[in-house]
């Protein structure tokens, strides 16, 4: 069908359920086939509409290459994702839900640690100390990257981290951490707090378009606003 | 072939003034560079991974490639080298040349500070002056100015540390200057919540490890921050003194008299600037030199002084001192250095 649209949908969890509600509030009543777990849904009377659930990160990469027209993910993966992708990719709207903050947290008893500034400090004594370099257990390399090192902090390293970033320092795989966080619980409950201009990025979902489409997708994004 | 002609010209020029040949390695350990440049480093480096899994990059600069070929000799003698090859970096920069042509000249383990120096910009001048008979000018600045002062000024260390360190990074700096400014450094609610963990910290094992570093370390670094002024209210003046300072751009001939101008109008203590000899027997050269403090902000490992020189309008050459840069690749011993080099494209 040449009219067809794409939407890609996070596959789980509240972000799933959030942005199925935005749709249904738009007019937009997405339709589950009788199998819960199929990854296709469609849009009910709308059959140019197609429906996929993926993995949020899975969303940008599908938007980068023109499998998705449009997709709701959040603004984090956008920002962290390659740079030639990112250009490929409209934000239309930041959506009220997903929201969460990229931080950067040292373990509560660093109480010397309070900014960034003192974190920079901190790393050159370890440099001078140890010979080694700050660790930085992350998910986010290159948000990571582009803040501390525009804050000027250097003397680091980063270590990259799949999951529970919040056990790295006491584990002694790296000594602070960055992550996203939404209510802070996480955190607190493992002793661990956020630096005072720490905030790397404050992100939440955001509807998403492929560049290349979005003239030929203006009306149906008018039906969204 | 027009600029392989001129670069032997300039070859010529180094090697009747005393410059050796060196020639760099092309391949590095990135992570070598990496642990001693930072992580920043990384995403200007063209790197790919050997057979042993190490990551290697091509050299992304002659200047650092040519310090660690010093560095391996192991020699401990002064060493007068030039080099010319290509060095390969990328910038964020859309078009910009993966590949760049580099010549150049370094004085490593120069000791003679006020002879070297002169030197190396007066070989650079004298190769460059064979090719065009343009109107040359200097531009010039010092470092080391920028430390005397804030050396001179009475603030806690921790500002005078953040701001020598970051004065290559100047939107990093003014947002520094801001903060000093509003001494928006440290808040009176969460510090008494902390002095009360302080105390409690104390009690605690001392040699307890903390995400890798003992409660000692903790505990020493703080009570160094509160015996370091806390309600820092002389901020605003500060400011208002570096960013004067910041201002200063004249002719070399006046410098003298317009630091002493400055020095008066701040209240600040009459010796603070007294060695800048490098700078003034740059009037040696008989050339239009401009000083400006404000100036050699772009590279961080420039501890002296710094220069660019143009013919026209266009920048033909720029170099400077660096002081740490070899320290910081693996010396045992600081070794200073100074060097330049040429930009082809622009002659």
């Amino acid at each position: 069908m040449k009219n067809l649209i794409t939407i890609g949908l996070p596959s789980k969890g509240r972000l799933k359920d959030k942005a199925v509600d935005f749709l249904d509030k738009k007019g937009l009543k997405v339709l589950q086939g009788d199998k819960e777990r199929n990854y296709f849904a469609s849009i009910e009377n709308k059959s140019n509409i197609k429906i996929i659930y993926l993995h949020a990160k899975e969303i940008i990469q599908r938007l980068g290459d023109g499998t998705l027209d449009v997709g709701i993910s959040g603004l984090d993966l956008l920002k962290e994702s390659e740079k030639n992708l990112q250009e490929k990719i409209t934000i239309k709207q930041k959506l009220n839900f997903g929201e969460a903050d990229l931080i950067v947290a040292v373990p509560d008893d660093w109480i010397d640690v309070q900014t960034i500034a003192d974190l920079e400090e901190v790393a050159f004594d370890i440099r001078s100390k140890r010979n080694t370099r700050l660790r930085v257990a992350t998910k986010y390399p290159n948000l990571t990257n582009n803040f501390l090192v525009s804050k000027g902090v250097t003397q680091y390293k980063l270590i990259s981290s799949l999951g529970a970033t919040e056990t790295y320092p006491f584990i002694g795989s790296s000594e602070i951490i960055t992550d996203i966080t939404s209510t802070g619980k996480t955190l607190a409950d493992n002793n661990l707090r956020v630096l005072k201009d720490g905030l790397i990025l404050k992100s939440s979902a955001c509807l998403m378009v492929s560049k290349k489409k979005l003239s030929i997708l203006k009306n149906f994004l008018i039906l969204l606003s | 072939m027009k600029s392989k002609k001129l670069s032997e010209q300039i070859v010529k020029t180094f090697k009747s003034n005393g410059f050796v040949l060196s020639e760099p390695d092309v391949l590095l350990d990135s992570e070598y560079i990496i642990q001693r440049s930072g992580e920043n480093f990384r995403r200007s480096m063209l790197t790919f991974e050997n057979e042993d899994g190490k990551v290697m990059c091509l050299r992304p600069d002659l200047t650092v490639a040519s310090c660690i070929k010093f560095l391996e000799r192991k020699t401990k003698s002064k060493s007068k080298i030039y080099y010319s090859g290509q060095a390969y970096r990328r910038t964020s920069k859309k078009g910009s040349d993966l590949v760049n042509d580099q010549l150049g000249i370094e004085i490593l383990g120069s000791k003679d500070q006020l002879k070297d120096d002169f030197k190396v910009i007066n070989t650079i001048l004298n190769s460059a002056k064979k090719l065009k008979n343009k109107k040359i000018k200097i531009k010039v600045g010092d470092i080391g100015l920028f430390k005397k002062l804030i050396n001179s000024l009475d603030m806690p260390e921790r500002w005078k540390l953040r701001l020598t360190k970051h004065f290559w990074r100047p939107k990093y700096f003014e947002e520094l200057l801001e903060r000093l400014e509003k001494n928006s450094d440290i808040d009176a609610v969460t510090f008494d919540a902390d002095k009360k963990r302080f105390f409690e910290m104390k009690k605690m094992s001392q040699d307890t490890v903390i995400a890798g570093r003992t409660v000692t370390e903790i505990l020493k670094r703080f009570d160094k921050k509160i015996k370091d002024p806390r309600s820092f209210s002389e901020g605003k003046k500060i400011v208002t003194i570096i960013r004067s300072f910041l201002k200063i751009n004249c002719k070399l001939s006046q410098l003298d008299e317009k630091l002493l101008d400055f020095v008066e109008k701040n209240n600040l203590k009459k010796n603070i600037f007294k060695e800048f000899k490098s700078i003034l027997n740059l009037k040696k050269l008989n050339k239009e030199v401009t000083f400006i403090t404000n100036f050699g902000r772009n590279i961080e490992y420039y501890t002296g002084i710094v220069f660019e020189i143009f013919a026209g309008k266009k920048e033909i050459a720029r170099g400077g001192r660096y002081d740490d840069l070899l320290k910081s690749l693996g010396a045992k011993k600081s070794i200073p250095a100074v060097g330049a080099a040429i930009n082809l494209n622009n002659i």
